[in-house]
C-alpha cells in the first residue's frame, strides 16, 4: 500500500516504531525515571563493622550511626580482613572500625578515632555516605561532648554552648530537601527527550525521502518539509509539556519563575533539535549512517549540560562541545526559570542560543537528497 | 533470477563470508572503527579537571569585626570554595545567584564575634546552589571545613583560658573523631567514577549496533536468494569474529586509554580477558538476537540510543542499585551491560578475584544460554516460514521487495 498523503500524520500511522518513539514512550520513561530515583534521596546504604572495642559506648555510637536514614550498619564483620573483601565484593559500600579501647578513651576525654572506608568507585553514593557518618558522628560527639562536661560540674545551658560553639544552618536553596530525584529526573529527561526528537525526525523525514522524491525548489520543499514534520513537532513540543506537568505531580517540581518562557524555550528546542538532525541526514543521505551520527552527537549529552559536572570546570574543548548541542541551552534555560526565577536578560542567552540552530536548516533544505531508496539487501520485508 | 553457483560451504568460506559482511559494511566500520575511537575521546572529555575547582561564593557580614574577617580568610583558604563578591544585602546576593555569578551564600550575623567570645551560641547561615549537586556539595564542605576549623579554635581559647587540663582538650572539642578515607578511587576523581563504568557500556552498545545490523542485512540478502553460508555455520562464525574485534579493543580501552587518562585499574591481564570474553559472547548473542528480531538495522541504533540513560542510571554505579525498586533492579539484569558493568568495575577498579564474581558469571552465562537460545528459535522460526512460502508460491519475487511501508 502506498500512503496517499505525505504528511507527518501518515508517516506516524505508517511506522508504528515511529508511533511508539514519539507517543508512548516518552511518558513511560520518564514514570521509569520518576520509579528508579523514587526514593529521592539514597536510603539505608549497606555500610559494614568492625566493632574491636565492643564496651557499652561504642554500641551506643554504632547505634547511633545506624539511625541515620541513609546508613545500614547491619552487617558486622569479626574483623578488618573480612570486612574489606566485602567492600572489594561491593557487599557493603562503606567499612566502619571502631578501634579497641574506644570506650575507654572516649571516658577518659581523649578523643578516639574511628576509620571509615569508603567505596569511592561509586562516587555518589561514596559521597553520600561519607557525609552521612560525618553528620552522625558530629550529633554524637555533641552528646558526648555535653555529657563528658556535665560530668565536670559545668551547668546544662555552658555545657551546650561550649559542645557547639558555632552553629552551621545550611540551607539548600532551589532544590529544599536535596532531592536527587527532582534534580536528577529534570535533567535526565530533557537528555531523552532530545534523543527522542533527533531519532523521531530522521525516521520520519527517510520515511518521506522513500515514499517520494521532494519537489524541487526551496519554497517547495519547504512546505513539504512542513507538512510532514509540523505534527511531529507540535506532539514532539506537547511531550515535553507532559513531561514538566509530570515533574510537579510526582516531584513537586514548582518553577520559580514565568513558566511560559519555559514553554517557548521547549518548541525552540524541539525546533533546533530537528533542524540538526535534517542538516546530518543532508550530509550522509542514508538513515543508518545518519542515526550513528545522530548517537555521536547527542548520545552523551547529559555528561556535557553540566548538571552533575560544572561546565566552569570542564575544559575549553568540552564547553565548545556541549555548546553545540540544543540540550545544554535549554538546560540553562530550564535552570534559570525553574530555579533561579532569574531575569529576562538571563534567560535571553539560551533562547538566542537555541534560535542559533535553526540557521543550518536553510542550508539542509536544499541539500537533502531528492530521494532515497531502499535497499533490498539491507531491509527484511515483513 | 541469478544465482552464485556455489553457497559458501567450508568453514573457511564461511568465515570469510563473514568478514566480508562485517568490513565491505560503510555503515558498521563508522560505527566499530568511526565510533569506538570517537566515543574514547568525547566521553572522558567533560572531565579531565577530574575534581570540581574553586566555586565562587557571596559573603554577608554584618558583623564586620576581626573574628569575621578570620572566618572568611579561612573560607577562602579552603580549596572548595573562593569568596568572589561581597554583597551589601540579601536582595544583590540573590540576583548573583540567579545569575550564575555564584553559587554559594556565607551570612556571619550581627554580635558573631561578641557572642562566641561570650560563650553564647551563635549560628553561622549557609546557602548553596542545589541546582548543581555537586557544586553544591563542595560549597557546603568548604563552608562548613572553615566553620569548624574556626569553632574548634575558639574552643581551644576558651577551654585554656578557663585553665582546664590541656591532656582532655582533644577529648572536649571533639570526643569522637571520625575519619572518612576513600577506598579505590582515591582522589574521588570524576574520570576514574564515570569513565571504566561509561567504557563498558560503548562496547556493549556500539557491538549491539555492529552485528545487530549485520545479522538483520544477511537475513535480508538470504531472503533475497543470494548466497550465504549455512546458518549453524554462519551464526557461530558471527559471533567469534566480533567477540574477536571486540576483544582487540578492550585492550585499547582497558589498557592504552586507561593509561593515557590515568585510570587506576588492578585486575590481570588473564582475568580482564576471561571476563572480557564471557561478556563479549552474551552481548554477541544478544546482537544476533536482536538482529533476528527486528526488520530494519537503523532500529537497532534507535533501540541502543533510547536504552542508554536508562542503563547508565540502572547499572549501579552512579545511582546505588540497593536504592532502585527491585522490578527494575531485575528487569535490568536482562541487559548484559549491567551485570558487564558491575563485574568489570568489581574486577578492575575494585581489584575483586574473579572467583569473588560468581553472581555476574552466572547472569551472564543465564543470558548466553537465554539469547543463545531464542536466537535459534527465531532462525528456525525464520527457515521453516521460507521454506513454506517458497512451496506455496514459487518463486515469489514480489514477497523479497516489500518496502517498508508494508508493516
Amino acid at each position: 500500500m502506498k500512503p496517499t498523503r505525505l504528511d507527518g500524520w501518515q508517516a506516524l500511522r505508517c511506522q508504528p516504531w515511529l508511533l511508539a518513539l514519539v507517543v508512548w514512550l516518552p511518558p513511560l520513561l520518564t514514570l521509569m525515571f520518576i520509579a528508579l530515583f523514587a526514593s529521592g534521596t539514597p536510603k539505608s546504604l549497606p555500610v559494614g563493622v568492625v566493632d574491636l572495642d565492643h564496651s557499652t559506648e561504642s554500641r551506643a555510637y554504632l547505634r547511633h550511626l545506624d539511625a541515620s536514614p541513609a546508613l545500614a550498619l547491619d552487617h558486622p564483620y569479626p574483623s578488618a580482613y573480612e570486612g574489606s573483601a566485602a567492600l572489594q565484593r561491593g557487599d557493603i559500600l562503606a567499612l566502619v572500625i571502631v578501634p579497641p579501647e574506644f570506650g575507654r578513651e572516649l571516658r577518659l576525654s581523649i578523643s578516639p578515632e574511628s576509620v571509615a572506608f569508603y567505596n569511592s568507585q561509586y562516587l555518589l553514593a561514596g559521597k553520600f555516605i561519607a557525609s552521612a557518618l560525618t553528620q552522625a558522628n558530629f550529633s554524637f560527639s555533641a552528646k558526648a561532648g555535653v555529657a563528658l562536661r556535665l560530668g565536670r560540674g559545668y551547668s546544662l545551658p555552658d555545657a551546650i554552648a561550649a559542645a557547639a560553639p558555632v552553629r552551621p544552618q545550611i540551607t539548600a536553596l532551589y532544590n529544599a530537601g536535596m532531592s536527587y530525584a527532582l534534580f536528577l529526573v529534570t535533567s535526565i529527561m530533557p537528555a531523552l527527550w532530545q534523543i527522542l526528537i533527533v531519532v523521531a525526525t530522521v525516521l520520519t523525514l527517510s520515511w518521506r525521502l522513500e515514499q517520494a522524491s521532494l519537489p524541487a525548489g526551496f519554497a517547495a520543499r519547504s512546505r513539504a518539509l512542513w507538512q510532514l514534520m509540523a505534527p511531529l513537532s507540535l506532539i514532539l513540543w506537547l511531550q515535553g509539556l507532559i513531561m514538566l506537568g509530570m515533574f510537579s505531580v510526582f516531584l513537586g517540581w514548582r518553577p520559580e519563575g514565568n513558566i511560559l518562557w519555559l514553554v517557548a524555550g521547549m518548541a525552540l528546542m524541539v525546533m533546533a533539535v530537528q533542524s540538526m538532525a535534517t542538516l546530518i541526514l543532508s550530509l550522509v543521505a542514508n538513515k543508518v549512517r545518519a542515526l550513528s551520527l545522530c548517537a555521536a552527537y547527542l548520545a552523551p549529552a547529559f555528561a556535557f549540560m553540566g548538571m552533575t559536572f560544572p561546565r566552569g570546570d570542564m575544559n575549553m574543548l568540552a564547553r565548545w562541545w556541549g555548546n553545540l548541542m540544543p540540550s545544554t541551552h535549554y538546560m540553562e534555560l530550564q535552570v534559570a526559570v525553574a530555579d533561579h526565577g532569574a531575569s529576562l536578560q538571563t534567560l535571553a542567552l539560551p533562547l538566542a542560543a537555541l534560535l542559533v540552530f535553526l540557521v543550518p536548516l536553510a542550508l539542509a533544505i536544499p541539500a537533502l537528497p531528492q530521494q532515497m531508496v531502499i535497499d533490498p539487501a539491507e531491509e527484511v520485508p515483513s | 533470477m541469478k544465482r552464485a553457483p556455489t553457497p559458501p560451504q567450508s568453514l573457511w568460506q564461511a568465515f570469510q563470508a563473514e568478514l566480508a559482511n562485517i568490513f565491505t559494511d560503510r555503515a558498521v566500520l563508522l560505527v566499530i572503527v568511526g565510533g569506538l575511537l570517537f566515543y574514547a575521546v568525547l566521553y572522558p572529555l567533560p572531565y579531565q579537571k577530574n575534581v570540581p575547582g574553586e566555586q565562587a561564593i557571596a559573603v554577608i557580614d554584618h558583623d564586620r569585626t576581626h573574628l569575621a574577617r578570620k572566618l572568611l580568610r579561612m573560607a577562602d583558604a579552603t580549596p572548595q570554595i573562593r569568596v568572589a563578591a561581597r554583597p551589601d544585602s540579601m536582595l544583590e546576593a540573590e540576583t548573583l545567584l540567579a545569575n550564575n555569578a555564584v553559587h554559594g551564600l556565607l551570612v556571619i550575623p550581627s554580635n558573631f564575634e561578641r557572642d562566641v567570645y561570650r560563650g553564647r551560641p551563635t549560628s553561622l547561615s549557609f546557602a548553596g546552589d542545589a541546582s548543581y549537586f555537586l557544586i553544591y556539595g563542595n560549597v557546603v564542605e568548604g563552608l562548613l571545613t572553615a566553620a569548624t576549623t574556626l569553632s574548634v579554635e575558639t574552643q581551644i581559647v576558651a577551654s585554656l583560658m578557663k585553665g582546664e587540663s590541656a591532656a582532655q582538650i582533644p577529648g572536649q572539642v571533639m570526643p569522637v573523631r571520625l575519619i572518612n578515607k576513600p577506598a579505590f578511587n582515591p582522589t574521588s576523581g570524576y574520570i576514574n567514577y564515570i569513565v571504566p563504568a561509561v567504557f563498558v557500556l560503548i562496547l556493549h552498545q556500539t557491538l549491539l549496533i555492529a552485528a545487530g545490523s549485520v545479522t538483520i542485512k544477511d537475513r535480508a540478502r538470504r531472503l533475497l536468494g543470494r548466497p550465504a553460508a549455512p546458518l549453524h555455520l554462519a551464526l557461530p562464525l558471527r559471533v567469534m569474529t566480533f567477540v574477536l574485534i571486540y576483544l582487540l579493543f578492550a585492550m585499547l580501552y582497558f589498557g592504552f586509554f586507561f593509561q593515557l587518562y590515568g585510570i587506576p585499574h588492578q585486575a590481570s591481564p588473564w582475568t580482564l580477558l576471561l571476563f572480557s570474553l564471557l561478556f563479549f559472547t552474551t552481548t554477541s548473542l544478544f546482537a544476533l538476537w536482536l538482529g533476528a528480531l527486528l526488520p530494519r538495522p537503523e532500529l537497532v541504533t534507535v533501540i541502543v540510543l533510547v536504552s542508554s540513560l536508562p542503563i547508565v542510571f540502572t547499572a549501579g554505579f552512579a545511582w546505588p542499585a540497593e536504592n532502585l525498586p527491585a522490578w527494575l533492579d531485575y528487569l535490568t539484569l536482562l541487559i548484559p551491560a549491567k551485570p558487564g558493568i558491575q563485574g568489570f568495575l568489581a574486577l578492575n577498579q575494585l581489584g575483586t578475584p574473579l572467583t569473588s564474581l560468581g553472581r555476574e558469571v552466572a547472569i551472564l552465562v543465564g543470558l548466553c544460554l537465554l539469547y543463545g537460545g531464542g536466537l535459534i528459535y527465531l532462525m528456525r522460526n525464520q527457515a521453516r516460514r521460507r521454506a513454506r512460502n517458497a512451496a506455496y508460491d514459487h518463486p515469489a519475487p514480489s514477497s523479497a521487495w516489500g518496502t517498508a511501508v508494508d508493516e
